[in-house]
C-alpha cells in the first residue's frame, strides 16, 4: 500500500459546512475535477499550495484552518 | 470512474488488440516486408483511437473538453516517465535479440512490439494512479 501523505485536512467538513457545496462545484471553483476533491478528502493526495490556498479563500478561512500535518 | 480513467481504460483495450492484430500480422508472414503488416496496424490504431474517443466525448462533452488538473497532470507524467522505462528495457532486448539473430525484419517487428508494450503499460499505469490518489 502506497503512504499516505502526512497532511489531513478539514475540506469535507467545511464543504458540508458551506451549504452543503457539491464535491463538483468545490472542483469547479477551484479548479480542479471532482475525483481530485475526492483523493484529497480522502487523504490520497495533497493538493498544490496553490489550490490549497484557493481551497482556503473559497471558505473564508487560514490556510491551517483546513489543513493539518500529522506526525513529526 | 472520471473521463481519464475511461480514456486510459479504452486506450490500453484498443493498443492491446491493435497489438495482438500485429503480431498475427507478422506471425503469418515474418519474413515479408514490414510495410505490410505495419500499414493495416496503424490504421486500425488510428480509426479504433478517433472512434472511441468520439464516443467517449458523446457521453462526457463537458469532461472531454477539460484539460487535465494538477493530480492528473503528475499521474500522466509519472506513467509517462515509468513506461518510458519499460520502452527502453525492451529497445534493449529488442537489439539483443538483433546481435544473436541478425534479422531486420524481425528487430523492426520487435521494436515496434516494445512502443505497443510501453504504451499499453503507460494507460494501465495511469489507470493505477489515478485509483490511488497520486
Amino acid at each position: 500500500m502506497p503512504k499516505r501523505p502526512p497532511i489531513t485536512n478539514r475540506v469535507k467538513e467545511l464543504r458540508e459546512q458551506h451549504g452543503q457545496m457539491s464535491q463538483q462545484g468545490l472542483g469547479d471553483a477551484v479548479g480542479v475535477t471532482r475525483q481530485t476533491i475526492i483523493a484529497i478528502e480522502q487523504g490520497r493526495y495533497s493538493p498544490s499550495l496553490e489550490t490549497s490556498f484557493r481551497i482556503a479563500r473559497l471558505f473564508g478561512v487560514g490556510l491551517e484552518d483546513v489543513f493539518g500535518w500529522e506526525g513529526d | 470512474m472520471s473521463f481519464r480513467e475511461k480514456s486510459a481504460w479504452t486506450m490500453a483495450a484498443v493498443m492491446l488488440v491493435t497489438g495482438l492484430f500485429y503480431a498475427w500480422l507478422v506471425s503469418n508472414g515474418p519474413a515479408a516486408p514490414v510495410i505490410g503488416p505495419l500499414i493495416p496496424y496503424v490504421l486500425l490504431v488510428i480509426i479504433l483511437s478517433v472512434a472511441v474517443q468520439i464516443v467517449l466525448a458523446i457521453f462526457s462533452p463537458r469532461d472531454a473538453q477539460a484539460a487535465a488538473d494538477e493530480r492528473e497532470k503528475l499521474v500522466i507524467w509519472r506513467a509517462g516517465h515509468l513506461s518510458g522505462i519499460i520502452l527502453a528495457v525492451g529497445l534493449l532486448m529488442s537489439g539483443a535479440v538483433y546481435v544473436l539473430h541478425p534479422f531486420g525484419n524481425m528487430l523492426f517487428h520487435h521494436m515496434l512490439g516494445a512502443m505497443i508494450v510501453a504504451q499499453v503499460a503507460e494507460y494501465l499505469l495511469q489507470i493505477y494512479f489515478l485509483r490511488r490518489g497520486y
